[in-house]
């Protein structure tokens, strides 16, 4: 077919046609069947550091004798990428996955059914990391790695302004903010309108639910009175700050705007006090880190847990192959390693003495147990793509709107795509 | 033989002379030595053809097919074909939302085109007037802008107009307008128009300037000089030699204008996301968010083809100037 | 009247140049900004108050672009899409556009209505349709249907323009270089191709500039790191970690290069095909 098409253009010659990847590979499987298979693996910019693959790579070359190609992703536009490469017929046969995204896919049958890898390998992995990927009562793909959001403070300016002391509570954070603005040196928290993943951290640790079930229909449930109670944490905290009131955190970068010192405090995830640190090396050893504190000091503050899936392609010719991966890149050795040098959060409790030496890890890692994510349905996907209706009705409150009428401004648009076919 | 002026003030000498009727009278010869090779015009535009029905018209037809099904992400990844006849297009016409966005693009096109198209030819002109060297820097100039990604001239543009470390704010507050020093310019609707507004138009002027500067090295010296023996002043050849001469350039670029700020999504996405609270979007950005975005293909295919429909209702004008002044001739 | 005369020239003469300049200056501002952001350091790309100057020079941000992955594979995948689709179109074009401006025939009415529509096809929204056949005729991952929907995509344009360029040449010359004995084909070779060089320089540059820009087709048709091109790369340093404004801004600098070249070239091209067919005419 190929060929065919090829020749009807005429322009064959002169042109480089890169042929599939992975397309000579033999289809046998078995114990000793692997050798000469190619394995593809897509990961996302930046989850896999250099140390790690390595290592991976030896160990699975060793174990399996088949070859591993580890393919890294960039995040403009993977998921038209993904849910294409998806319907092809050499799909990636592993890639990894945002946890929040998984029952979305899961619903495609685009993801292989992982039951019997979850029996062998999964029994003791942390039940809030592993949620995301159970879909209609199956797993469909393996926890791999989490982070979530702390505090990333400057000691400095905490210091000048007389706070002593981590805050353990949300009230004695809020004391030490009423510090630093009476100082009036420097700005108590950088707070941007629409952090949205920090409210939806909110909202877990006050226990709201963001969508409620109307018939066989979800619908918002942002008019509920708990999801108000987290809107007005929110708000005490932006009332520190000079941010837009309609970017997030990202416009401009908080590190960057952290970096120039001027800046209490930020919430944000660990690797963002590098970008602080690229932009104002001075200012590394002023940086600190501590758990986002809740009501009590035994129970921080509830937080979005941003994470990473590992998922096999139901498409994929090498499903066995693909499991034998998994089971290697999951292994306590390798998760243990890449929290080491990620700094990010694993996919099993006893793990995580692995972020001994790293302040940022050590300040996430207490959140965790207490942590969940945005809803997990298939709908939910359609919900976050820009404009986010729920950074809208962060807007609408923090501009002086009611909880009542900011979420009745959104509701339309909310409904609206948690409606849509899938 | 002069077909070719299907717009007939292309050929200004003669408008100048005399009316359009004379011109075919001295070029019978040339049209019977043209009738020995009938074949040769069917033969230069087969190629030409022959591709766009191969790689427009064929993803076309795709796309229409499309248009008729439900196909989502699960669809896509499964090769499932669910028909689900007009239902995509009956959900497209008949949510408000729509026709909103589609009045909305309709007028945020027709004033970026006429901003366009002013400025774009009063730019050209000066290009015609300079010397060479300043032309060559101008022109330099308009390449630069014109050749810059969009989406690094879109980001630059979101941080000269950023709230808090904004160079126009900056600016401003140092010209003494303190009051501007945190303004937020992507704060309502027509603010954050007027931002695109400006960011397209100085990405659009050097195409419309470069065209209509290369259109005008194209009018014969003569005819200036027709002019001036004439006693025509500066302003009378230009309204009787340059403006005759370049109207079909300036309708066919405005032609193109209309299409391509229609289609603008680069920079109204990225500037705001179509925010605030969905009020600057535009149809591009609406058949994104709903079609590709949210991963919902056939109704994305639907929406591009209503997309075409307005388009043809917008340019319809033009296409009917076209129609009129081309003539079948055999 | 005449009093006035010698003030107003010389005002005459130099405001086109005043305003050239500060044009130029507003054109030019913004890609100043994009090309000095690439050379500051990261601290010095958001501030309190603007770093007009990058003082504290640095190629950091142009390392990274230029040392990530494939780089001058997807350097010559560009190149190689980009010339050939704009080449395949130029060639295409100009013979369609040659019949559509200088000879009568039937249904060319039609032929010209059907390029105008063939210029509003919203390929954005196309893209699934367009995956769906390559995908199907098993033809991912290579650059040869990349360059055949970028040469449509530029070709209604290219023929367009180019017609209008054809048409405005006066008729007169084209026949009195036939009457000097040379064929159709010469006389449009030896008199129309060069009056026709700022035409083909404004088409080539348009049909150069969308091409090479191209990104929704190429991030899902083209899978493998090895059939990129360059606009993947441009998008490569914004990521959840955090854009790198510093290297987007030099890779957008480096991505500009190639076209402002292009148009040098073009642009004394153009010129010296002007005075040829101006010695000719």
């Amino acid at each position: 077919m190929k060929r065919k098409l090829i020749a009807a253009i005429g322009a064959a010659g002169m042109l480089v046609s890169v042929a599939a990847c992975g397309s000579d590979d033999g289809k046998s499987t078995g114990a000793d069947g692997f050798k000469g298979q190619t394995l593809t693996v897509w990961a996302m910019d930046g989850s896999t550091p250099d140390g790690w693959s390595k290592d991976v790579k030896a160990a699975f070359e060793k174990k399996t004798g088949a070859k591993l190609k580890v393919e890294i992703q960039q995040w403009n536009g993977i998921q038209q990428k993904l849910t294409t490469a998806l319907s092809e017929e050499n799909p990636p046969d592993v890639f990894e996955i945002g946890n929040t995204q998984t029952p979305a896919y899961a619903q495609t049958g685009g993801l292989a059914e992982l039951e019997d890898l979850k029996k062998s390998i999964g029994a003791d992995w942390t039940e809030t990391l592993n949620e995301p990927s159970v879909f209609d009562g199956k797993q469909y793909a393996a926890p791999w790695f989490a982070a979530n959001r702390v505090v990333v403070y400057n000691k400095r300016v905490f210091k000048e302004a007389g706070v002593t002391g981590i805050p353990e509570t949300r009230a004695e954070l809020f004391e030490a903010f009423d510090k630093i603005k009476a100082k009036g040196k420097a700005e108590p928290v950088y707070m941007p309108g629409q952090n949205w993943y920090f409210f939806d951290g909110l909202t877990i640790g006050t226990g709201a639910e963001l969508v409620k079930k109307k018939g066989d229909k979800w619908v918002s449930n942002l008019a509920d009175p708990k999801v108000g109670e987290a809107m007005d944490i929110y708000k005490k905290y932006a009332s520190y700050s000079t941010a837009p009131k309609d970017k997030d955190e990202a416009t401009p970068q908080q590190g960057e705007v952290f970096a120039k010192g001027k800046t209490g405090a930020f919430i944000g995830m660990g690797w963002e006090s590098g970008i602080a640190i690229k932009a104002n090396p001075k200012i590394e050893k002023d940086i600190g880190y501590f758990t986002i504190p809740g009501d009590t000091a035994d129970k921080p503050e509830g937080v979005f847990l941003g994470g990473s899936n590992l998922a096999v392609a139901a498409g994929s010719e090498k499903q066995e192959l693909a499991k034998e991966f998994l089971k290697i890149a999951l292994s306590d050795k390798f998760e243990g390693q890449l929290s080491k040098e990620l700094g990010v959060i694993p996919n099993k409790e006893s793990l995580q003495k692995n972020l001994q030496g790293q302040p940022a890890g050590e300040a996430a890692a207490p959140a965790v147990a207490g942590g969940g994510t945005t809803p997990l349905i298939p709908e939910w996907a359609a919900v976050e793509n820009p404009p986010n209706p729920i950074k809208t009705y962060m807007t609408a409150v923090l501009n002086g709107k009611s909880h009542a009428a900011a979420a009745k401004q959104v509701e339309g648009e909310f409904n609206k795509r948690l409606a849509q076919k899938q | 033989m002069t077909v070719q002026t299907e717009r007939p003030d292309s050929r200004p000498a003669e408008v100048l002379k005399a009316d359009g009727g004379e011109r075919r009278a001295p070029r019978r010869t040339a049209a019977a030595r043209a009738r020995t090779t009938a074949l040769a015009p069917y033969l230069l535009l087969f190629p030409a053809l022959a591709a766009t029905l191969l790689l427009l018209g064929w993803p076309l037809v795709k796309n229409g097919l499309l248009s008729f099904q439900n196909l989502n992400m699960r669809q896509l990844i499964q090769h499932l074909t669910e028909w689900n006849g007009i239902d995509n297009y009956a959900e497209v016409l008949a949510s408000s939302e729509f026709w909103r966005v589609a009045v909305r693009s309709v007028l945020f096109t027709g004033a970026n085109v006429v901003l366009i198209m002013i400025f774009g030819t009063l730019v050209g002109l000066l290009l015609a007037r300079l010397g060479s060297k300043m032309r060559l820097t101008l022109l330099i100039g308009l390449v630069l802008a014109w050749a810059m990604p969009p989406i690094a001239g879109t980001t630059v543009f979101q941080w000269l107009f950023a709230q808090r470390f904004g160079v126009v704010n900056w600016v401003l507050d140092k010209l003494g307008f303190h009051s501007m020093a945190d303004h937020n310019w992507l704060g309502t609707q027509f603010s954050t128009f007027a931002v695109v507004t400006l960011l397209i138009v100085w990405q659009s002027i050097p195409f419309v300037a470069i065209n209509l500067y290369a259109a005008t090295t194209t009018i014969p010296k003569e005819l200036y000089e027709a002019a001036s023996l004439d006693g025509a002043g500066a302003w009378t050849s230009f309204t009787s030699v340059t403006m005759p001469f370049l109207r079909p350039f300036l309708l066919a670029t405005t032609f193109l204008e209309v299409i391509w700020v229609f289609k603008a999504f680069t920079q109204v996405f990225a500037i705001n996301e179509g925010g605030p609270d969905r009020l600057t979007e535009i149809l591009p950005v609406y058949a994104y968010i709903e079609g590709f975005g949210n991963q919902h293909f056939g109704m994305g295919s639907a929406i591009a083809l209503l997309t075409i429909v307005i388009l043809l209702a917008l340019t319809s004008y033009y296409l009917r100037i076209v129609l009129k002044q081309e003539e079948d001739e055999l | 009247m005449s009093r006035s005369r010698s003030t107003a020239s010389r005002l005459r003469r130099i405001w086109p140049n005043a305003l050239a300049t500060v044009l130029t200056l507003v054109f030019v501002f913004p890609v100043y900004w994009m090309f000095a952001t690439a050379f500051k350091p990261t601290g010095d790309i958001i501030s309190e108050d603007p770093v007009w100057f990058p003082l504290d020079f640095t190629f950091e941000h142009f390392q990274t672009a230029v040392t990530a992955d494939n780089f001058w594979t997807l350097v010559r995948n560009s190149v190689t899409v980009t010339g050939l689709a704009v080449l395949f179109s130029l060639v295409i074009a100009l013979l369609a556009s040659f019949a559509l401006a200088r000879m009568r025939f039937k249904g060319r009415r039609g032929f010209i209505i059907a390029f105008m529509l063939a210029q509003m096809a919203p390929w954005e929204v196309m893209v699934i349709a367009i995956y769906m056949l390559v995908r199907d005729a098993d033809m991912l991952n290579s650059l040869v249907p990349l360059t055949l929907f970028y040469m449509m995509m530029v070709l209604p344009f290219t023929l367009l323009t180019l017609r209008g360029f054809v048409g405005a040449i006066p008729k007169d010359l084209e026949e009195s270089a036939m009457v000097d004995g040379c064929s159709r084909p010469q006389a449009f070779i030896k008199v129309i191709l060069p009056l026709l060089a700022p035409g083909l320089m404004a088409t080539s540059l348009f049909g150069f500039i969308t091409a090479w820009n191209e990104f929704p087709m190429v991030l899902i048709l083209n899978k493998q790191a090895e059939a990129q091109t360059l606009p993947l790369w441009i998008s490569k340093f914004q990521t959840v970690f955090g854009d790198d404004w510093g290297a987007t801004m030099a890779a957008s600098s480096l991505f500009a290069i190639p076209i402002l070249l292009l148009f040098l070239f073009l642009q004394r091209k153009a010129v010296s095909g002007l005075t040829a067919g101006a010695v000719k005419g």
